[in-house]
């Protein structure tokens, strides 16, 4: 009986490896070439020879002589010159400091309003949907419109504050050494935190209720079950928000091109619009040196995402091995 | 005699040759792609437009097409297009101040063999040319003569009781304290703002540089190729922030775009004077609901402040706009060079006037080469209807001599002065001192 069960089993054993033998000798290369095809030249194209482009022109300088291009090689020129460029010291500066303080607003303040949905406080279906529409408008436009919002004789925030009698409030915001960075970081804020806000919102939806009914149950308050519970399981929601929110500070461009073109006296001015100033507004042809600042600022971010990751996960793993 | 024969006939077919190729030539389609900023200057378009339709007329064979842009979007085109080494125009608008890379890049044709140059004001082949810099050849087609003037609001002028001294002079004293006598009154000194251009508040220190240390010298400030660590250049800075501190630029001075105080000042008159080249009845000079002024509200206009003992205080400071080049991208430069060259005749120098109400690059006889009023109502003129604005121009600046200054900063010292002059001192975020160290370390030539 035992023998006849276990010549049973074999044949039926053959007969399964066999279809995956099948499955496997069938696999529809040619259909995956069709679509990988196409989507590899164009990322090839448009990404990986851009990058390679600008990783060689990093180590060049670009001129023109009678129509034609020279390139001239000069090793780590450009590099070197980047610690003795006093404006590209401060839009790293200005960039490090809208990477850090950027993230946690966003962060912070998308988790906040992603709860009170997540909770159904009162109009909510209208705030999901209010919350999500700064996305929805065009960076130039937000940058127009901050403009007039800011601007100091007869913008809405100082005439707002002037209403108000907090006149000595009412500077001009984007005439100063001061404000202009924090004015572009809060405006890219406002534009962009509905990406985090829906991203948390998915994050939120996805964690089981039963656990939240079984903590309430077992007599957790709000609080409770918001920091024990809800965060601990959105955490790896919080990381790829945190570090995409990151890398969207360290690259910003349009908002601040438009509403400050990194002035004034580059009080406001990041690597990208000085990359893009080097590049394109500067009177010189050479694509070199900004190639290089380009080069350079890829490898701080990617250097800030690996010790963002790292940070970030660890600290994760550690609530969970706590908990 | 046969030898003679055999000889003729040779030449005439020769002749006959050469005829069908020249024939040929003349008949083979052309296209010139013709790339023009002043996107947002009607009565431009409308000459340029003018232009290539007449030249088109004479010419059958030859098709142009004219694309409008703003100034920027069509340097960075330029600049991609050459660089890709396809896309590019056969004409494309240059300024000689950014486009001097374009010319040591080998990017644009020599226009002194297509030109009529006689047919120009004097010290025309200054412009767009780099002679300084090694570079033989010139570059540059000008339409138009850009004087600088300092206009004033007469209605605020007279409502704060300020005076216009007969020869239209302020003293440099003088003109601070007009300023702040429109500062008390809640009205800003000048209209100038930089809210999306890199150069208005520089007219705060190039005007009275320009008087204090005449022509040549102030060449060399401007370009950078001259120390600003100087007595004169110190005493220029020194009053420009005296004027800052009198209440001279506006409130929304970061913000306000070039077209908004335009209108700042002609329509919502809340500035007494204005920086600005004659380059100012672009955008004034068109219909109110386009943004432009009441064709009846008469400006005044200055000479700039005078210094004791000032090099230049009655020299006008001249200048040429923005103008044409040939790309050497044009598999066409002989027919480019041709139209520029149809272009540069009286008649549209007159044109270019009388439309735009900017005097030109070209001579002109108004007595002959006037348009008729027919065209000028065609193209969306009212005949007369800016006579006033000549007849202050001539009385103010027409008769006093003119020196053009052909600008050609270098990438580090532009950059400089913009964030010095045009940003810094005005915005109150600079000493002088600061200001000149940061000029000084970014000199053309140290």
């Amino acid at each position: 009986m035992s023998t006849n069960q276990a010549s049973a089993v074999r044949p039926l054993a053959r007969a399964s490896a066999s279809r995956i033998g099948t499955r496997r000798q069938r696999t529809p290369w040619g259909a995956i070439a069709l679509f990988l095809i196409p989507l590899l030249f164009f990322y090839v194209l448009f990404v990986v020879y851009p990058l390679i482009a600008t990783i060689w022109n990093s180590f060049h300088t670009i001129s023109y002589n009678m129509g034609q291009q020279v390139t001239t090689f000069v090793g780590l020129d450009n590099y070197a010159a980047l610690f003795t460029d006093r404006i590209f010291h401060t839009s790293m500066i200005n960039t490090i400091i809208w990477g850090v303080v950027g993230p946690i607003i966003e962060v912070v303040f998308a988790t906040s309003l992603a709860l009170l949905v997540y909770f159904k406080v009162p109009f909510y279906r209208f705030f999901r949907t209010a919350w999500f529409t700064p996305m929805l408008v065009s960076g130039v436009i937000v940058g127009l419109v901050f403009r007039w919002i800011f601007n100091n004789e007869w913008g809405l925030v100082n005439t707002a504050l002037r209403g108000i009698g907090l006149d000595a409030l009412a500077v001009n915001w984007l005439g100063r050494r001061d404000t202009p960075l924090w004015v572009v970081i809060f405006v890219h804020f406002w534009a962009t935190f509905g990406f985090s806000f829906v991203l948390i919102l998915a994050g939120l939806s996805s964690i089981s209720n039963d656990l939240i009914e079984a903590a309430r149950v077992d007599g957790a308050k709000l609080r409770q079950i918001i920091t024990s519970i809800i965060l601990p399981l959105l955490s790896p929601t919080l990381i790829t928000v945190t570090i995409l929110s990151f890398t969207g500070k360290m690259k910003a461009f349009n908002v601040v091109w438009v509403l400050t073109e990194g002035g004034p006296l580059h009080a406001s001015e990041t690597v990208a619009t000085y990359v893009q100033k080097r590049a394109f507004a500067w009177r010189t042809l050479d694509l070199g040196y900004p190639s290089a600042i380009a080069v350079f600022w890829f490898g701080v971010v990617l250097v800030g995402v690996i010790l963002l990751r790292y940070f970030l996960n660890r600290g994760s793993y550690q609530r969970e091995g706590g908990a | 005699m046969k030898k003679t024969f055999v000889y003729a006939a040779v030449l005439l077919l020769s002749i006959m040759v050469l005829s069908v190729g020249v024939v040929s030539a003349q008949d083979t389609p052309v296209t010139i792609e013709w790339w023009s900023h002043w996107a947002n200057e009607p009565a431009k378009v409308a000459v340029i437009e003018q232009i290539a339709a007449d030249y088109m007329a004479a010419n059958p064979h030859v098709t142009i097409n004219l694309t409008w842009w703003d100034k920027d979007p069509l340097r960075d085109a330029i600049r991609t297009s050459m660089s890709a080494g396809e896309g590019a125009p056969d004409i494309t608008t240059m300024d000689s101040d950014f486009a001097i890379q374009w010319v040591e890049a080998g990017w644009l044709v020599d226009l002194d063999q297509y030109l009529p140059w006689d047919n120009f004001v004097g010290g025309v082949r200054a412009d767009g040319n780099y002679s300084d810099i090694g570079i033989d050849g010139q570059y540059k087609f000008n339409i138009s003569n850009v004087v600088n003037m300092l206009i004033y609001n007469p209605d605020l002028f007279a409502e704060l009781g300020i005076e216009v001294p007969e020869d239209y002079q302020f003293t440099t004293d003088e003109f601070l304290n007009v300023v702040q006598t429109c500062s008390a009154a809640g009205y800003a000194g000048v209209a100038n703002a930089i809210g999306n251009r890199p150069y208005p508040a520089v007219w705060a220190v190039q005007y009275p540089l320009w008087t204090l240390v005449g022509p040549e010298q102030f060449r060399l400030y401007d370009n950078g190729l001259q120390s600003w660590d100087t007595p004169e250049a110190r005493q220029v800075l020194d009053y420009s922030v005296q004027l800052r501190d009198a209440g001279l630029w506006p409130e929304s001075f970061s913000t306000m775009t070039i077209d908004e105080f335009h209108i700042y000042f002609h329509t919502q008159r809340q500035a007494c004077m204005m920086f600005i080249p004659t380059w100012y009845s672009g955008r004034a000079f068109k219909p109110q609901d386009a943004g432009g002024q009441d064709p009846e509200w008469h400006f005044g206009m200055l000479r700039y402040p005078a210094w004791e003992n000032g090099a230049a205080n009655d020299v006008v400071w001249g200048a040429f706009e923005s103008g044409y080049a040939i790309t050497t991208a044009s598999q066409n430069p002989d027919v480019a060079g041709d139209i520029l060259a149809f272009a540069a005749q009286p008649r549209y120098g007159a044109l270019w006037t009388a439309v735009t109400n900017s005097p030109s690059a070209i001579r002109f006889d108004p007595a002959v080469d006037w348009p008729s009023d027919e065209l000028l109502t065609s193209l969306g003129v009212t005949p007369g209807q800016w006579d006033w604005y000549w007849e202050q121009f001539n009385e103010v600046y027409r008769s006093l001599p003119s020196v053009s200054v052909a600008p050609a900063r270098c990438g580090d010292f532009d950059a400089a002065v913009v964030s010095t002059l045009n940003e810094g001192l005005p915005l109150g975020l600079l000493s002088v001192d600061e200001a000149i160290e940061m000029l000084d370390s970014a000199l053309c030539v140290q």
